[in-house]
């Protein structure tokens, strides 16, 4: 992953069918957990490991790589499960998720977890903090971005847009920040709980450099990272990724209140065939 | 009191003080200018890494001179107070020791989270500096930093500290600078008074100093509380009353073993001063200590009222909730 070795679609496609598996291996643990939006999250951050970012997973601390900030905590599901696709965790691990003393707990925390670069779950933390390491690396005259994964519930964090308003104000156009827009949030639908939209425009507005796409869709998250990453212009990126909830195992994107999903034992192996079948189509 | 209308107030003279000081200079003192920021100053001469920040409260927190001397080091957020508090966090996780300014009822009570998540959880290198510490603003409750230490008490993995006068403050500054860890630290801003340095004092992160002796009252005390301590001894000495005054800037983490010695030596009175409510601040602090000590001794708390304090004037108020020169002395006088 030094330097980004440009991976083929197929090849981004077999990294996020094993990130999908790796968070079903640790939802299955637990009995429970954020599963529909790890699933849901799996390509986005498949490209932003595997093709975008550059970073080497047995060197988590190395000066030159880029940051990945894990704004929303619970997200941590998904972001073990890429972090041990790419080397930094091994695989024997998964299996501890959310139990006492394991390096992965529910919700990411710095300390606890190679790779992890923030403590989330306080949501709205992401962006600010982004902006503070956006500085700071431009003072170094680093040239490495600060990504940032943020939910579509956060947008209505007030201290999101007090980033916003300083991440143009300081023209920090090494931040490439991400929305995993999944119309989901803890207690109901984003769209009905508190609107958010029009974001494209609100960001535009804010001075963002903005791009919306299919956040299932390897090509388009592909390229979209490209254009974030080479944009010319002085400002801020982000890319908002409209994604599916529990993508990629059907009967959990077909689910209502995906929030956080309780199975049985049966129905997580009813998982791996739904994934391993999706997949083969 | 705030939960009944004010009566309209025409008749009574009107003592004219500026409603916005941040220091509380008694007659007789001398001062020094902006201590907080010309020690800044000095010590990012030191240190590269230090880099300034304020949330539109450069000017009224004395980091505007180190804004001036370092241009480039200096980040204004604006009015965002939460964005500051994690920014500083992010800049500290690249390397850098912010200073981050604004006023100590922004920092505790708007940012908590902000700092206690971004900075205090994750152990960021990130110092917070509060102006308007305690009562010195006229401005009223938005603006009277009156339960800050409480609130930063409560934070764990945090360093708290209340400067008495300018000597404190910018000696504090390269400790602050050198410690490796949050800190969140009040600071008194404009002309401050110098009284320490008639008490070969120094300050030391997470000491207690006896800045004088007395075998009748040990007065333990933070903040600018202690030059009225002092103050108050001298006064008290008229009457032959003597008095010993322990400073504790560092009000986390506790130098409890010096203030278990000396309010174990018996027959004194152990009086807690502090520019602070009466609940959560310093009081509580030691009366804990001395209670897990099984140190019995005579106990008063001077300190704030448990209530939102009334706008005006500074002397007025100061006298009003118990923490002027006189009021402590009267205080004390009626104790004994």
């Amino acid at each position: 992953m030094d330097h980004s070795p440009l991976l083929h679609n197929s090849e981004l496609a077999e990294r996020a069918y094993r990130v999908r598996r790796n968070a079903i291996v640790m939802a299955e643990v637990q009995g429970q957990g954020y599963i529909a939006q790890a699933l849901g999250v799996a390509d986005v951050l498949s490209v932003a490991y595997f093709h975008a970012m550059n970073v080497r997973p047995d060197q988590p601390d190395w000066e030159d790589r880029d940051r990945f900030l894990l704004s929303v905590g619970h997200y941590g599901i998904a972001h073990y499960a890429v972090l041990t696709e790419a080397g930094y965790l091994p695989e024997a691990e998964l299996v501890t998720y959310g139990c006492d003393d394991s390096r992965l707990p529910m919700s990411g925390m710095t300390s606890y977890t190679p790779g992890a670069e923030m403590s989330g779950g306080s949501i709205g933390l992401g962006l600010p903090m982004a902006v503070g390491m956006g500085l700071g690396l431009k003072r170094k005259k680093s040239k490495s971005f600060v990504y940032i994964l943020m939910g579509d519930g956060e947008m209505a964090e007030g201290p999101t847009w007090e980033a916003a308003i300083s991440a143009a104000h300081y023209q920090l156009d090494n931040i490439i920040a991400l929305v995993d827009f999944n119309k989901v949030q803890a207690d109901g639908p984003s769209t009905s709980i508190m609107s958010t939209e029009p974001l494209v425009q609100k960001f535009e507005a804010f001075g963002f450099f903005v791009q919306r796409v299919n956040g299932n869709d390897l090509a388009a998250l592909v390229a979209a990272f490209d254009a974030a990453r080479e944009h010319p212009d002085p400002k801020p990126r982000i890319i908002i990724c409209d994604t599916k909830m529990g993508s990629g195992v059907d009967f959990l994107e077909a689910k209502e209140k995906n929030h956080f999903i309780r199975l049985e034992a049966e129905d997580w192996k009813r998982a791996y065939a739904a994934l391993d079948a999706r997949t083969v189509a | 009191m705030n939960t009944t209308t004010k009566q309209p107030s025409v008749d009574k003279a009107l003592p004219v003080t500026p409603a916005i000081i941040s220091s509380s200079v008694d007659e007789g003192h001398r001062t020094k200018s902006a201590p907080f920021g010309h020690a800044l100053i000095e010590e990012a001469r030191r240190r590269p890494e230090i880099v300034g920040m304020s949330a539109d409260l450069a000017k009224y927190t004395d980091i505007h001179i180190f804004a001036q001397a370092y241009p480039d080091r200096f980040y204004q957020m604006g009015m965002s107070e939460q964005l500051m508090a994690t920014a500083a966090g992010g800049l500290a996780k690249e390397g850098f020791i912010p200073f981050a300014t604004t006023y100590a009822t922004f920092a505790a009570r708007r940012c908590y989270d902000f700092i206690s998540q971004a900075v205090a959880e994750q152990d960021a290198n990130v110092k917070f500096v509060g102006g308007l510490p305690g009562l010195t603003t006229g401005y009223g409750p938005s603006h009277q930093a009156t339960d800050d230490l409480a609130i930063f008490r409560a934070m764990p993995n945090l360093t708290v500290l209340d400067p008495c006068d300018a000597l404190d403050v910018e000696q504090m500054v390269p400790a602050v600078a050198e410690h490796k860890g949050p800190v969140y630290m009040r600071v008194l801003r404009g002309q401050v008074p110098l009284v320490l340095d008639e008490y070969n004092y120094r300050f030391e992160l997470g000491k207690a100093a006896l800045l004088r002796g007395g075998r009748d009252v040990l007065i333990i005390s933070t903040g600018f509380m202690t030059m009225r301590a002092l103050d108050a001894a001298k006064e008290l000495q008229k009457d032959s009353v003597d008095v010993a005054v322990l400073h504790v800037p560092t009000v986390k983490p506790l130098d409890e073993v010096t203030i278990l010695r000396e309010a174990s030596r018996s027959g004194r009175l152990v009086v807690v001063a502090e520019n602070h409510t009466v609940i959560g601040g310093l009081g509580e602090a030691v009366a804990g200590c001395l209670m897990r000590g099984g140190v019995s001794c005579a106990f008063r708390q001077i300190g704030l009222p448990d209530q939102f304090l009334d706008a005006g004037t500074l002397p007025v108020l100061q006298d009003r909730y118990g923490i002027s020169r006189k009021a402590v002395v009267d205080r004390i006088r009626c104790w004994l």
